[in-house]
């Protein structure tokens, strides 16, 4: 059957041009998208490698006691004569040191009696009680002498003073009687005073760096964890706190661990980037509402040793977010066009049995079917091409004389059947004095179009009223309104800056809350919005009217509300 | 082995792919019934009690899941056997629906109508055995 025939051509070729199009539109989306991360991402990496080089810099800086004076009884042998040379250092968290250097072959009774007179001492240096179970003890050099039973016969301590504060003692202890005179012990003293000079200036200096990092890090927006080797937490500014909500004046490593039990389990994660040396990525947790991203890096000393790790929680909800939306208007776009495509196919499908061929009846619908149906998608993609255009910039208006009454009035008729079904007078108000003006016709026409297939959908038994007037530089819109004879519900006090035509639409709907006004306007929700709604359409008749307004260096405005109606207008500035 | 005919619901929102499925289906020799959205779906498939319901997932109103919650509510209809009708991009939601006691699914952009009839069939197949089985 020729007729047939001709149909399925016409069909085939509108459908292959709908998926091309929509296959052109997807890909440049997907390619202007995927740029734009790529380069996101360069961002975020140079920032992120920035901060854990000030980080491990900082770590670096904590000065160790222990080295220097490590440093120093490694030298003495030199100076000194001497069965041990120990020291005794308070070290973190309570802790004491206790190291000796065993020289001549000394039983362990002799270090251990050195160790008690020492801790001693200390301890009336510094007025506080030592425990045993505090002290860490260990010995080096010469292996220790049961069978040797020397006592102590010559002793004495000097103190490691670091910055006015006693830290530590220094000892040196011999078999021998009598050994240390004034000139040993002056060496010694000597020795240790410029060490402790050198290091308490140098701790002043890093002290003054500290500060200044503390300051960068506190007033970071990332969230910043420092956690060293025995898993401590060493710094946690205040926008991981935050993040993590955790509110405790000087929280502890437990209580950030515990905050993460249930989502990540970050002492893992620390110990592999520290055994592991490398960058650990934890892409996406989720707290409460927020998204984070978390970076744990291994953090080394000059020498390459393990110092800790830098936990990094990047907050990327706001990204997730658009991320969605996107994806979400994706899906939406596929669904709407997919849909019908596929209802399509199956109907051409039943078009060529012979069996419908005889049902004239059925064989309409079938095909009336087939025409609305092509006709909503072949609207949405170009909708769609519409919105892509005004995106990319690539939107232009040929701007002629144009009779805004005539568009009006043409717009007005092809919209009266759709209005009676849905029981709504359409009328126009057009001030009598309008010129025709330099606009783009078509697009101005579509502006129209738009607000009217709006503002139908949302009205029910009531009235909707086309307009377009001048509104002069500084002069009242809601005076201007009441008197061409107009009821605007919600218009607001405003007035323009220049002589500007409105077109407006207005309807006694059902109005729309202040809030949502913004999302009109918007790509992402409006077809979200659509797809969930009772009504047809793609939802994108806004966006691209607002656009169209805009090429036309004008604004778009709503008036609303809730129950009494709203006015969609466009006030273009008269171009002179 | 039955003597009547197979009567299946189609609740789908898009009003070609109604049609489209309901005319195929009753060309296969099954009684079909349509409803536009969950509301409806719900309501029919009280009143017309099928034999097995096609179910989209998004649709204005009511959505799929919703109308199958409350077909699983309903213990007048929750043993008719229910199958969804899918977009690719759902699939979160097919899971949903399907833990929810949906027996099958059809993704619709590209169905074959013998695969849909032989869906159909299978989930029958197995609707019984599982109601004799409970017997």
């Amino acid at each position: 059957m020729f007729q047939l025939d001709s149909v399925q051509l016409l069909l085939a070729l509108a459908i292959y041009t709908v998926i091309v199009f929509i296959f052109i539109w997807v890909e440049n989306r997907r390619m202007h998208h995927n740029l734009q991360l790529k380069e996101h991402e360069m961002q975020r990496r140079m920032y992120e490698v920035s901060i854990l080089k000030e980080l491990a810099e900082r770590i670096g800086y904590s000065l160790n006691v222990q080295k220097i004076v490590d440093v120093i009884t490694g030298s003495l042998r030199k100076l000194l004569d001497y069965s041990t040379v120990s020291y005794l250092i308070l070290g973190d968290e309570g802790r004491i040191i206790f190291h000796c250097i065993v020289e001549e072959s000394v039983s362990k009774k002799f270090v251990d009696e050195v160790e008690n007179r020492m801790i001693a001492a200390l301890a009336a240096l510094i007025g506080k009680e030592i425990k045993p179970q505090d002290i860490d003890e260990s010995i080096s050099g010469t292996v220790t002498d049961e069978s040797n039973k020397a006592q102590i016969r010559s002793f004495f301590n000097v103190p490691v003073i670091i910055n006015a504060h006693p830290v530590g003692l220094l000892n040196v202890a011999s078999s021998k009687a009598s050994l240390y005179k004034e000139e040993e012990m002056s060496i010694l003293f000597t020795i240790m005073n410029q060490a402790s000079t050198a290091v308490s200036k140098l701790e002043n200096i890093l002290n003054q760096e500290k500060g200044k990092l503390n300051a960068m890090v506190e007033s970071m927006a990332d969230g910043v964890l420092m956690v060293d080797t025995r898993n401590r937490l060493l710094v946690i500014n205040p926008a991981a706190a935050k993040m993590l909500a955790i509110d405790k004046p000087s929280p502890n490593i437990l209580d950030v661990l515990n905050r993460l039990s249930s989502k990540m389990d970050l002492r893992t994660k620390i110990e592999e980037s520290l055994r592991f040396d490398k960058l650990e990525v934890e892409e996406q947790l989720r707290l409460d509402d927020k998204v984070l991203r978390v970076l744990i890096s291994p953090v080394k000393d000059s020498e390459n040793e393990p110092l800790g790790a830098v936990v990094l929680f990047h907050d990327i909800t706001k990204e997730k977010a658009i991320e969605k939306m996107r994806d979400d208007f994706t899906s939406m776009m596929v669904h709407e066009l997919r849909s019908p495509l596929t209802g399509i196919r199956s109907i051409a499908n039943l078009l060529r049995e012979d069996k419908i061929k005889n049902e004239q009846k059925k064989y309409q619908e079938f095909v009336d079917l087939i025409v609305t149906n092509s006709a909503s998608m072949l609207d949405l993609v170009n909708d769609l091409l519409d919105v892509a255009k005004l995106e990319s910039g690539k939107f232009q208006i040929l701007r002629k004389l144009t009779q805004v009454s005539d568009v009006i009035k043409i717009r007005i008729q092809s919209f009266t059947s759709l209005a009676s079904e849905n029981h709504v007078t359409l009328e126009s108000k057009i001030e009598d004095s309008l010129p025709a003006l330099m606009l783009d016709e078509n697009k101005i026409s579509q502006v129209i179009n738009n607000f009217l297939s709006n503002s139908i959908k949302f009205t029910q038994h009531g009235k909707i009223t086309v307009s377009a007037f001048i509104l002069k530089k500084g002069e009242s819109f809601p005076r201007k309104v009441a008197l061409l004879g107009m009821i605007w519900p919600g218009i607001k006090d405003q007035s323009f800056d220049s002589d500007r035509l409105i077109l407006a639409v207005t309807d006694t709907g059902i109005g729309i809350e202040e809030a949502q006004i913004d999302k009109l306007f918007n790509k992402f929700t409006q077809l979200e919005q659509t797809a969930l709604a009772e009504k047809k359409g793609t939802g994108l008749g806004l966006v691209i009217a607002k656009g169209i307004i805009e090429a036309h260096d004008g604004e778009v405005g709503v008036f609303s509300i809730i129950g009494k109606g709203s006015t969609f207008y466009g006030s273009v500035p008269l171009a002179t | 082995m039955d003597e009547k005919k197979t009567k299946i619901l189609i609740v789908e929102d898009e009003e070609i792919l109604l049609t489209a499925l309901s005319e195929e289906l009753k060309q296969e020799g099954f009684e079909v019934v349509g409803a536009k959205d969950g509301v409806e779906g719900v309501a029919k498939t009280v009143s017309e009690k099928p034999d097995l319901v096609l179910l989209d997932l998004v649709m204005p109103r009511l959505d799929g899941i919703e109308a199958l919650k409350q077909m699983k509510d309903n213990p007048e209809i929750k043993e008719i056997p229910v199958v969804i009708l899918t977009n690719l991009s759902d699939y979160d939601k097919v899971s949903d629906a399907l833990s929810l006691g949906a027996m099958d699914y059809l993704v619709k952009a590209n169905y074959r109508l013998e695969e849909l009839v032989s869906k159909i069939k299978a989930v029958m197949e197995r609707h019984r055995a599982g109601v004799d089985v409970v017997k």
